[in-house]
C-alpha cells in the first residue's frame, strides 16, 4: 500500500460519509420537511388559494411555490451542516477528519456536499410532487440550477459556521428559529414586496433572504421583485461569504481546534 | 520522504522544537518543549493530569493549533498530508462516528486516509479479526461496550498502517485480558518496525513495554531515559519513585520516599 497521502479520496469518502448520515436518517432529514413543506402548499396555497387574487399574474399557490421551495431547502442545508459538524464537535469523532491528510477545503467542501445532498433531495421532492399539482412552470431552467446551487451551498456554509461556534445543540436550531426562519417568511414567500407600502417594501429589500427567494421565483416563474440580476448578484454575494468565513474556519482552525 | 538527514543520520519518528502552546484561556500547556522520538522506538511519555501529554499527542496529529514551534514527523513538518498520513492516534476518550458500524468506522477511515476501497475493506475485515470484533462489526458506536469502544479505537488507529502509532491511555479503564491482549499485538507491532509512542498512567505498564520514557510536568520535559537509566539517576527503587521526584505535584514530590 502507497504511503503518500491521496486527499482527493479522502474528499470522496466524506462526502460520502455525509450523504450516507442523511440516508441514515431519513424520516428526519427528508421526510419530515418534504411532508410540512407540502402542508404548506396544501394549507396555504390551495385552501386559501380561492380567496386570494392572482399575484404578479399568477395564482397563489404557483406564486408561493417557489419561496416555499427556497425556504425548506436554505433551511434543511443549513441545519444539516450545523447538526453533523456541532455533533462531530461535541463527540470529537470530527478528529477523524481533522487529523486526516485532506486539505482544509475538502473537509470544507465535504460537509458543504451533505447539506447540499440534503437540501436537493428535498427541493427535487417538493417540485416533484407540488408543482404538477399547482401547475407551476420552470421559466429559466439553467438559471434556477444557478439559484439552487448558490442556495444550498451559502446556507449549507452558514450551517457549518454556526456548527463549529454552537457551544450547544440549542444554539443550531436558535438561528434557524429565530433568523432564518422569519426572515424567509418576510423575504416575499407568501406576498409581492410591491404591494407593501413603505417602510416595508424598503424593509423587505434589506433582508437578504429576500433576494434568495427571488432568484428561485425568477427561475421557475420568469417574474422578480427586486430584478433577476440584482437578486442573483446578492445571492452570488452572500453565498460566497458565507463559504469564505466557513473556510476560513477550516483553514485556521479557529474555533475548530483549541 | 526523507528518511535520512544531510549528514545520513536516521531522521526522528517525532521532532519537536521549541513548542509552546498557550490556549485562548491563559493556560500555558507546552512550555518551550523539546523531545525526539527515534523510529522504530516503544517510547512513554508520563507525566500526572494536565502536564501536557493530550496537548502534545494533540499538536503532532494536527488537532490544536500550535502556538509556537516546529513539529516534524519522519522529517516532514507534522502539519504536511504525507506526513499525516505516517501518524495514527487512538485517543484517551472514545470519539467514534454515532453514525457508523464498527466495519464502516473502519472502512471510511481508510477513506479519509487515502486508502482505495477494496484495500480499506481487507484492513477493516483484518483489524476486525485482530480485535475480535466480528460479532458486532454491523453495531454502531454507541451500542458498543466500553472494552468494545476500545479494541474498536486501537483497530482505527492502526487501519491505515501508520508507521508513527500514538496511544493515548488506551488501557484505561480496560479488564486485564484485553489490557493483555492489546499489549501483545502492540507488540508485534512495533517488533514489525512501527514507532510507538504511548502516554499511560499504569507506570508498570510503561517500564514493562517502553525502551525509552520521558517524564513530563508542567508542559516541559523534565527527564528522559530508559527506566533503568532513570532509577540510577534520580537513586531510586522503582519509576513511581522517579516519578513523584521529578514531575508528581509539589506536596507529593515532598513526601516521596528517597
Amino acid at each position: 500500500m502507497t504511503a503518500i497521502a491521496n486527499p482527493w479520496r479522502g474528499l470522496y469518502w466524506l462526502c460520502r460519509r455525509e450523504c450516507h448520515r442523511v440516508l441514515k436518517l431519513w424520516t428526519q432529514t427528508t421526510l419530515a420537511p418534504i411532508i410540512s413543506s407540502l402542508l404548506f402548499i396544501v394549507v396555504f396555497g390551495l385552501s386559501l388559494g380561492d380567496r386570494i387574487t392572482s399575484v404578479d399574474g399568477f395564482d397563489y399557490e404557483v406564486f408561493i411555490l417557489p419561496g416555499l421551495i427556497a425556504m425548506a431547502m436554505a433551511q434543511q442545508s443549513y441545519s444539516n451542516n450545523a447538526s453533523t459538524i456541532y455533533q462531530g464537535r461535541s463527540d470529537r469523532f470530527i478528529d477523524d477528519v481533522l487529523a486526516s491528510p485532506m486539505h482544509a477545503w475538502q473537509m470544507n467542501f465535504g460537509y458543504l456536499v451533505g447539506g447540499a445532498f440534503r437540501a436537493l433531495i428535498i427541493g427535487g421532492a417538493l417540485a416533484a410532487l407540488a408543482a404538477p399539482i399547482t401547475g407551476a412552470p420552470v421559466e429559466h431552467p439553467l438559471l434556477l440550477i444557478l439559484a439552487v446551487l448558490m442556495l444550498v451551498t451559502g446556507f449549507g456554509a452558514l450551517g457549518t459556521v454556526v456548527g463549529i461556534y454552537a457551544e450547544s445543540f440549542d444554539h443550531t436550531s436558535f438561528i434557524n428559529n429565530i433568523v432564518i426562519l422569519p426572515l424567509t417568511f418576510l423575504g416575499g414567500v407568501f406576498y409581492s414586496v410591491d404591494r407593501l407600502g413603505t417602510p416595508w417594501e424598503a424593509f423587505s429589500h434589506a433582508n437578504p433572504l429576500f433576494y434568495v427567494v427571488d432568484a428561485i421565483r425568477y427561475g421557475f416563474l420568469g417574474t422578480s421583485d427586486a430584478g433577476a440580476a440584482v437578486s442573483f448578484g446578492v445571492l452570488a454575494a452572500m453565498s460566497l461569504a458565507l463559504i469564505a468565513w466557513s473556510q476560513y474556519l477550516f483553514s485556521s482552525g479557529r474555533k475548530l481546534k483549541p | 520522504m526523507p528518511e535520512h538527514s544531510d549528514d545520513g543520520r536516521h531522521v526522528p519518528a517525532l521532532e519537536v522544537r521549541g513548542l509552546t502552546k498557550r490556549y485562548d484561556d491563559g493556560t500555558l500547556a507546552l512550555d518551550d518543549l523539546e523531545l525526539e522520538v527515534p523510529q522504530g522506538s516503544f517510547f512513554g511519555l508520563l507525566g500526572p493530569n494536565g502536564a501536557g501529554k493530550t496537548t502534545l499527542i494533540s499538536a503532532v496529529c494536527n488537532l490544536i493549533r500550535v502556538t509556537e514551534g516546529e513539529l516534524r514527523v519522519f522529517g516532514m513538518p507534522a502539519h504536511c498530508l504525507d506526513a499525516r498520513r505516517q501518524v495514527g492516534i487512538s485517543e484517551q476518550e472514545p470519539n467514534l462516528d454515532r453514525f457508523l458500524s464498527v466495519r464502516e468506522t473502519l472502512v471510511y477511515h481508510g477513506g479519509y486516509y487515502g486508502m482505495e476501497r477494496a484495500e480499506a475493506e481487507r484492513r477493516a475485515d483484518e483489524m476486525i479479526d485482530v480485535f475480535d470484533l466480528r460479532a458486532k462489526r454491523d453495531v454502531r458506536a454507541p451500542k458498543l461496550s466500553g472494552g468494545m469502544r476500545r479494541r474498536l479505537l486501537l483497530a482505527r488507529a492502526l487501519l491505515h498502517e501508520p508507521r508513527l502509532v500514538i496511544l493515548d491511555e488506551p488501557t484505561a479503564g480496560v479488564d486485564i485480558e484485553l489490557r493483555h491482549e492489546l499489549w501483545r499485538y502492540i507488540r508485534r507491532l512495533h517488533e514489525q518496525g512501527t514507532t510507538i509512542l504511548l502516554t499511560t498512567h499504569y507506570l508498570e505498564e510503561a517500564e514493562a513495554l517502553c525502551e525509552e520514557i520521558a517524564l513530563i510536568g508542567e508542559g516541559r520535559i523534565r527527564a528522559r531515559d530508559t527506566a533503568e537509566g532513570l532509577k540510577r539517576r534520580y537513586e531510586a527503587d522503582t519509576l513511581e519513585q522517579v516519578y513523584l521526584k521529578t514531575v508528581a505535584g509539589g506536596r507529593l514530590r515532598e513526601e516521596a520516599p528517597a
